[in-house]
């Protein structure tokens, strides 16, 4: 693997290459977010050799207009079509002031084309094209993004997406969608108001109405003693999302949801939807209403096919559904914030201008005892909702059940706390946590539809590893809102000696708790994780969203020699120090 | 010609950029953070029930990373056309750890007095447990010793009852109490003082924070008896007009 950086060109050559080479790849797309009736000329690349050039202009974002990074001109960038077993060819040329970089989110490739600064390359100063060159060897549905600072909350990232050798998507048409969070504010500003003014963006807190409230329906001694854990521990059932719809503006493709981007299909039709979450900061819940979705592939991974009515997608995973919506008219495509504090939505339609009926926002969540890892109390309670949900006939929550009665490796694995916990950095230990992967996560308990919970996902096939893991590694996830710090067994990344290290070529499972109020997604560079969830062929992921006070087993083959990032993929988590490097040799 | 030597170390002997995690050069990929705050939680007008008009500022300021910190803190009023200068009730320099999730320990110097040209100024070294406490109290506890050696400790209690997403009711409590006799600042030994209050406050955004309310200050015990022997009221109410505000 060759690190080619063009160096060494004059100026004015280079920029007229670039420019031409852009304006030769840039098309209107009929299939990739192109909606009828407007001229938004989204890009599709499909060409042997692509360029993008990286920079910051002036764009129109929902009704207001702000500065994002876009690439090629646009914001999210272009969605890049590879062809498994091709070798990709990607030059990307920097024209922003200071350094940037792409990462391939979900992509085997060597360690220095990864595209993380400081662990597998230095970066793509100003003016200057790094060569991404690697081969191709997997299909699917993944995305690509800036690994640089906050670069991300600006905009800079895009679908990415590979098309199998033998050409065959199971459907009749595809659309690919992306999900992200916008804010007109500075990425620096949203960082320092979390770090200096504990819960800035929330406001759905808890008030002294609601509580007054409660103790008119439930009595004071029940509101006490429900309040009375949240008050010992300083946290808020509400504390949900950090970063929320009172700055962001939610975008599908680009598109807020009054400008409302649209995908066309003929009745009858399957169409494969790539659902793609590429947000800084939050998690979605993705419905259609009126269309049954059946996921056929998580993390650009294929499943068996699920059949499911909503899903939650966690910041950087990837879903794909197929939809075969039979009537001509149009569906909304509903991506609902999961602290309920905004939404985006798009549409499906059979012809140009047509919309459907747009859900209303649900009401605001709150965290319950599981959440502070009272584990056992917890998980009576919910099979208590799970026996009433059967009642009322939802086989989907039956399923849940039964799966749960599968016993699951982290399940007789004994958390090891730290002599006195982690130190300042943790503001919570999670006393008993639990395998949650049943469960479809907080404010979709009590849905009366089909959510997708992480047991119900089987992998399509065997993957090629199939030793037993030979050594296990835990990491503890923690946090301490008030000071908004982040970590791995209470160390931020600066206050770590090295990489964790895995042996090359040994298969190992990874041991993690949440020891937090927060969902995180966690995402590990360079090697896929299967998700010890019960079934087999278990499913592999890039990254895996821990609920609060839960605790997962993953397996992992070390077979990627090098250095590669791990970290929380909730960006300001990151940029707090939630990171390692996993070093493999 | 760093990136030219990078090309051929990568390209002829790509073991080499496996082995560590970042060659020489390279940017870290996350970096130590540092910031600050200048937090007025007090900045006010305040009448008397004595008719007097009161400027007031209890204002904190911070600089560093989470676990080390800079604090600066400042009390102090200026009774409005009374042509007497502004009472600098405390100008603190301290250096703060963050010894557990919700508590920091801080430890410094500090001034007060008035502030007029011919005025000594006292000058003290400070202690304080600054943080949260179980339930949501927010908390300042500080001890002071002086030159002439004279200790005394102060407590402030904050409480917020969240009204709407942007408007508070906030009770706050702050007492004094010496634990030495003091000649020279005539302070007697025991609980001296007791402040409570009681504010509304109405975000405007979360850094401008305008607010109304009251508050009843208090002598205590040996303080009270030698006020009462001079003549003086021990106690004083009041309402209260301004603004917390950060940045």
């Amino acid at each position: 693997m060759s690190n080619e950086f063009n160096k060494g060109r004059r100026k004015f050559i280079k920029s007229a290459f670039t420019m031409a080479s852009a304006l030769a790849i840039a098309k209107v797309a009929p299939t990739w977010a192109a909606p009828q009736g407007r001229s938004f000329k989204d890009q599709i690349l499909t060409n042997d050799e692509i360029d993008l050039t990286i920079a910051k202009s002036p764009l129109l974002v929902g009704n207001k207009v702000g500065t994002p990074i876009t690439i090629n001109g646009q914001m999210p960038g272009p969605l890049i079509r590879l062809k498994e077993g091709q070798r990709a060819k990607l030059n990307v040329t920097n024209r922003l002031s200071e350094d940037t970089s792409i990462h391939w989110h979900g992509i085997i490739l060597p360690e220095n084309m990864d595209g993380v600064p400081g662990v597998s390359f230095e970066g793509i100063k100003p003016g200057r094209t790094f060569k991404y060159r690697y081969d191709v060897e997997q299909n699917g549905t993944y995305w690509y993004h800036s690994h640089s600072g906050l670069q991300e909350q600006l905009g800079h990232l895009g679908p990415l997406v590979i098309e199998p050798k033998d050409g065959d998507i199971g459907a009749d048409r595809e659309h690919t969608i992306i999900l992200s969070d916008w804010t007109f504010e500075d990425p620096d500003t949203v960082f320092r108001n979390l770090k200096v003014a504990e819960g800035y963006y929330n406001y759905q807190k808890r008030t002294i109405f609601e509580t007054f409230e409660d103790v008119r329906q439930h009595g004071l001694e029940k509101t006490w003693k429900q309040r009375e854990m949240w008050g010992q521990m300083r946290m808020s059932p509400r504390d949900i999302a950090d970063v929320t719809g009172s700055t962001y503006t939610y975008l599908m493709n680009g598109r807020d949801s009054a400008m409302n981007w649209s995908a066309l299909f003929k009745p009858g039709e399957k169409v494969r939807l790539r659902i793609i979450n590429g947000s800084a900061m939050s998690y979605f819940d993705v419905r259609i209403p009126g269309l049954e979705m059946t996921v056929v592939a998580a993390d650009g991974q294929p499943v068996k096919p699920v059949s499911i009515d909503e899903f939650r997608i966690g910041v950087a995973e990837t879903y794909d559904v197929i939809v075969q919506p039979k009537h001509n008219k149009a569906y909304t495509i509903f991506a609902e914030s999961f602290d309920r504090s905004g939404y985006v939505r798009g549409t499906l339609t059979p012809e140009i201008g047509l919309e459907a009926e747009v859900p209303e926002l649900r009401a605001v969540p709150e965290r319950g005892m599981a959440a502070m890892g009272m584990g056992a109390m917890a998980m009576s309670g919910n099979k208590e909702e799970k026996g009433m949900m059967n009642m009322s006939g939802t086989d989907g929550h039956m399923n849940h059940e039964m799966m749960h009665k599968k016993e699951l490796p982290v399940e007789n694995i004994k958390i090891e706390h730290s002599e006195g916990g982690h130190g300042a950095a943790a503001a919570m230990i999670a006393m008993n946590p639990t395998s949650r992967l049943h469960e479809p996560g907080i404010g979709l308990d009590n849905v009366d539809h089909r959510v997708l919970v992480y047991s119900d996902l089987i992998g399509a096939q065997e993957w090629p590893d199939k030793r037993e893991p030979e050594r296990q590694i835990e990491l503890h996830l923690t946090g301490n809102m008030e000071r908004y710090m982040w970590s791995f067994d209470g160390k931020n990344y600066t206050e770590v000696d090295g990489p964790v290290q895995f042996r090359h070529g040994e298969r190992l499972r990874l041991v993690m708790v949440n020891d937090t109020m927060m969902d995180h997604p966690i995402h590990l560079h360079g090697m896929w994780m299967e998700l010890e969830n019960g079934q087999y062929p278990r499913p592999r992921k890039h990254t895996i969203s821990l609920k609060p006070s839960e605790k997962v087993s993953l397996l992992i083959s070390a077979d990627a020699p090098g250095s590669w990032a791990f970290h929380c993929h909730l960006l300001y988590h990151m940029k707090a120090g939630m990171f390692r490097v996993v070093n493999v040799a | 010609m760093y990136a030219k030597s990078l090309l051929f170390t990568t390209a002829l002997l790509p073991a080499v950029a496996m082995a560590g995690h970042a060659e020489e050069g390279w940017p870290e990929p996350v970096k130590e953070y540092y910031t600050g705050q200048v937090l007025f939680d007090r900045l006010e007008l305040t009448r008397t029930d004595e008719e007097e008009n009161v400027a007031v500022w209890d204002m904190m300021a911070w600089y560093g990373g989470d676990y080390h910190r800079f604090v600066f803190k400042s009390e102090g009023e200026n009774i409005q056309d009374d042509g007497e200068p502004t009472d600098l009730e405390s100008a603190e320099l301290l250096y703060g750890y963050l010894m557990s999730p919700f508590w920091s320990f801080q430890a410094g110097v500090g001034t007060r007095g008035s502030l007029s040209s011919d005025a000594s100024m006292e000058n003290y070294a400070v202690v304080s447990f600054m943080g949260l406490a179980p339930y949501w109290f927010e908390m300042d506890n500080s001890l002071m010793v002086n030159e002439e050696g004279d200790v005394q400790f102060v407590s402030e209690t904050e409480y917020e009852w969240q009204l709407t997403q942007t408007s508070y009711l906030q009770p706050r409590i702050e007492f004094t109490a010496n634990l030495t006799d003091s000649d020279k600042y005539e302070r007697q030994s025991g609980l001296s003082n007791l402040r409570v209050g009681l504010r509304y406050r109405h975000e405007i955004s979360r850094e401008f924070a305008p607010y109304i309310g009251v508050y009843w200050n208090g002598a205590l015990g040996n303080t009270a008896d030698e006020m009462k022997r001079m003549g003086e009221d021990t106690t004083e109410t009041g309402v209260v007009l301004g603004a917390r505000v950060w940045f």
